[in-house]
């Protein structure tokens, strides 16, 4: 009954999103008002269906419906009901079906919200987003129905895959990654509205930047959860190992970055326009081509789910949404020439565009990284992979360029930079980082990436701090505010200035993390008999025992579990386990892991002995992890103090930019460097 | 320059298209091993019932080696296709099965369960045999022919197209 519903509704869906696509079209060139609000209306209704099918979904995973195929191949009788719940999104149908949810839940706010307002543009952002909805119903009508049935009915599922039903994060980690994911077709059906309308100035950019931050604030946060989640869920001891399906999320966070920063220039400045409109194309496919990578089973990875007939339709949808945007960029090519002056060698304009190009260069390198084992393939080679030495050698020296830009360009002022300027504001930062370099020298560091990054750090670290107390300290003398006050006052009334700044810290908090713990770590493997102990970093663990048991919450699975005590920096008990599931031939590891500001010990069970109550255990000391969760934080905390509304109304139309180009732009002639804009 | 611009259009898509849509033709549980166009291992375990088998009892005639575990629950899911081919096939085929990390209880039992094929499965104690295969984990097949040169690797269950697309290899028609 349930399933027969949640399918009809996808059938519905499917029809009133083409209607949608339809009559925003017609609508939009017949200037039809109460057209184009039947095409609102059909797409809220078509996230209403998405809704219900999602609710008819979770219903039958929490009543164990195996009449369907999904239900029988990821649930059990025995699953919790948190993971019934989320297996909405743990594997293949079901996840397009949570997407699909997402995509219009976006849809219908940014319809609703505009709907008397960018009257020219919506109609056609309209078709855009309704299209995306009628190819996600598409899929879920004809090559991955959610709801396909299974005769006869199982009595017993096979349950959700092992490693998706082991820790929590589950919960939390896809559904981020999904909301930046669909999210980041708002810019890219704008950006597709002001190609077509050939509104192509600062309307589009003013009123996308915040649904492109808002995305990017979830797919940050994705990322950093997945990262997470693979810390303390895959018992490796690390949290990044450029999997074809990280990369997948990481790429359109790259390119929506180098957008984000783009657009402030176009917006501001009316160059990098072109730029500009390929980002946001750029991140849109590529947001595809990672739900193409992780869904088809064209990569092997840790993500992959089955092979299926899926893929496919993904293909067909990359080539489309990169062919015909691209066509239409083409085409529109002439409406997008720059108005302002190229920017000056030494300025914030062409900070961004090094930005710009940096941000681009690692998204090759990883695009291609990810790619090479299937143009090996196609080429007719062999299978091959391509490791962390490619990724880090050619990445490393990027990300630390993006460093230094990160702590140059908010300091640079618009248009040009004059010499003084430069020493000014660069020359305590300069001693800062020579100073940081000197001290962790000293204190025995040799290894040139993380003295690179520390460096780079306090030099950017000096540049913002600087940059806050120059700002707060003129504030409270020309307003006689106190000191604090100040500093909330001024922040507050530049939210886009300063939430990037915090965005900045968090970046930097996150970098001396990733610098210190990925190459300072220490870790042993040893097999200890009960009562013998093991030393590492100061650490002290000693194994107590060894319990095989069934697990408590779910009898099937089989827990294999070490217990042991630690004396050291931090000190306690801890439980590391391997746990064999029904449905998977490999045993689960669940390794322990205690975290302290300073470092985390994590233990994994490697093997044991049930006869002598030995266990073999790789024992990590991992500096600093915790603080990679903490700059993922204060990155999202500062994104969103960024878009936060200030109170102020916003004018729903930016003032004209002439009127704010106003702002004095130096006369004096610099060294033009090279636009990006092309001929 | 204008019409050169349209070019980035096929240079883009066309080889990304073309890079992507090769991906499907490969099947993912066909991962390639350095053993095929080589000889097969040679070895003498004991098996399940007791007696030795030599590898050079099996030449001259297609093998297929079969490794396999009472606790893998993909191995019950290709057990059937198993024994529908030793009994189709068991006159042009000498299936051989391998138990990989288990114990001659538990596959004796298992076997009761799920039915026993009849050809003869070896303990594989110290899983010498596996090393020698590179197997990686069960189920995992591997097909040699008349001569004794390995052709063909499956990983993972054994369906009835997979089974007769890897025979064909060994000059075992399966129709």
């Amino acid at each position: 009954m349930l399933p027969s519903l949640g399918h009809v509704a996808i059938l519905i869906g499917l029809a009133v999103s083409l209607y949608a696509a339809v009559a925003f079209v017609l609508g939009g060139r017949g200037r039809d008002a109460v057209l184009l609000a039947t095409a609102r209306q059909a797409m809220y209704a078509a996230f209403g269906l998405a809704f219900i099918a999602c609710a008819a979904m979770v219903i039958s995973l929490l009543t164990h419906d195996f009449s369907v195929a999904y239900i029988a191949r990821n649930n059990a009788t025995t699953t919790p009901p948190f993971y019934s719940i989320i297996s909405l999104w743990a594997a293949l149908e079901g996840s397009i079906l949570f997407w699909t949810l997402l995509t219009l839940g976006w849809a219908s706010l940014v319809l609703y919200r505009y709907r008397a307002r960018h009257t020219a543009l919506m109609p056609w952002v309209g078709m855009s987003l309704a299209l995306v909805a009628v190819f996600l119903f598409s899929v879920m009508v004809w090559p991955g129905n959610p709801f396909s049935r299974i005769t006869p009915v199982p009595l017993e599922g096979s349950g959700p895959n092992a490693l998706l039903q082991n820790h929590p994060f589950m919960g939390l980690h896809p559904p981020l990654l999904y909301l930046g994911y669909t999210g980041l077709s708002v810019p890219f059906a704008f950006g597709i509205a002001a190609l077509l309308t050939r509104r192509t100035d600062e309307e589009w950019l003013g009123v996308v930047r915040r649904w492109t931050i808002i995305p990017w604030i979830f797919l940050s946060l994705g990322i950093v959860a997945g990262a997470w989640w693979s810390y303390e869920v895959l018992g490796w001891g690390g949290y990044w190992a450029w999997d074809p399906v990280e990369n997948a999320a990481l790429l359109p966070w790259l390119t929506a970055t180098a957008f984000i920063h783009s657009s402030m220039v176009a917006e501001r400045r009316g160059t990098l326009k072109v730029w500009s409109m390929a980002l946001v194309i750029a991140t849109f496919v590529l947001t595809i081509l990672g739900t193409f990578l992780t869904r088809s089973g064209v990569v092997q990875s840790v993500h992959s789910f089955t092979q299926s007939a899926i893929g496919p339709w993904f293909l067909g949808a990359i080539v489309l949404a990169l062919g015909g945007s691209l066509a239409l960029l083409l085409w529109r090519l002439p409406d997008l020439g720059d108005r302002g002056d190229p920017p000056r060698a030494v300025s914030r304009e062409s900070a961004f565009l090094f930005n710009n190009v940096l941000f681009l260069g690692v998204t090759f390198v990883v695009l291609f990284g990810t790619l090479m084992p299937l143009i090996f393939q196609a080429t007719g080679g062999q299978r091959i992979s391509v490791g962390t030495p490619y990724y880090n050698g050619l990445n490393v020296p990027i990300f630390g360029a993006l460093l230094f830009l990160m702590g140059v360009g908010p300091a640079l002022p618009w248009g040009t930079a004059s010499w003084r300027t430069v020493r000014e504001r660069f020359t305590l930062p300069i001693v800062a980082a020579a100073g940081v370099l000197v001290a962790a020298v000293a204190l025995g560091m040799r290894q040139p990436a993380p003295l690179l990054t520390l460096g780079l750090a306090g030099f950017v670290g000096t540049v913002m701090g600087d940059e806050l107390l120059r700002g707060a300290r003129s504030r409270a003398r020309v307003r006689g505010e106190a000191p604090a006050t100040a500093l909330w006052h001024l922040a507050t009334r530049n939210r886009r200035r300063y939430g990037g700044y915090v965005v900045h810290f968090g970046v930097l908090v996150m970098a001396i993390a990733v610098a210190i713990s990925s190459t300072m770590a220490r870790q042993t493997t040893v097999t200890l008999r009960p009562g013998q102990s093991a030393t590492l970093a100061g650490y002290t663990l000693t194994h107590d025992r060894l319990v095989i048991e069934p697990l408590a919450e779910d009898a099937r699975v089989t827990e294999t579990r070490a217990e042991m005590t630690f004396a050291g920096p931090q000190s306690g008990t801890l439980a590391t386990a391997l746990r064999d599931y029904p449905n998977s031939t490999a045993a689960i590891a669940t390794p322990a892991v205690r975290t302290a500001l300073g470092e985390d010990l994590y233990v994994t069970l490697l093997s044991s002995d049930p006869k002598t109550g030995s266990v073999t255990v790789r024992v990590f000391v991992n500096p600093m992890v915790v603080w990679i969760w903490i700059g993922g934080a204060i990155l999202g905390l500062g994104a969103a103090f960024a878009i936060w509304p200030d109170g102020r109304r916003i004018p729903a139309v930016l003032p004209a930019p002439e009127a704010r180009r106003a702002e004095p732009a130096a006369s004096v002639p610099a060294p033009v460097s090279a636009t990006m804009e092309g001929s | 320059m204008r019409v050169l611009r349209w070019l980035i259009l096929p240079l883009l898509v066309v080889p990304l298209s073309w890079v992507l849509l090769t991906g499907f033709s490969v099947n993912p549980n066909e991962v390639p091993s350095a053993l095929i166009g080589k000889p097969m291992p040679s070895f003498s375990l004991t098996t399940l019932d007791g007696t030795k088998l030599d590898s050079r009892a099996l030449r001259g005639k297609p093998v297929m080696i079969n490794f396999w575990a009472s606790w893998c629950p993909p191995c019950v899911a290709e057990h059937s296709v198993l024994l529908d081919a030793q009994r189709r096939l068991g006159g042009r085929l000498q299936i051989v099965g391998v138990l990989y990390q288990d114990t001659a209880a538990d596959a004796r039992s298992f076997l009761a369960t799920h039915g026993d094929p009849g050809y003869a499965s070896l303990q594989d104690d110290d899983s010498r045999l596996a090393l020698d295969f590179g197997v990686s984990g069960p189920p995992e097949t591997y097909f040699v022919d008349a001569g004794g040169m390995v052709r063909g690797k499956q990983f993972g269950p054994l369906s009835a197209a997979a089974l007769r697309e890897q025979l064909a290899r060994i000059g075992v028609s399966d129709s």
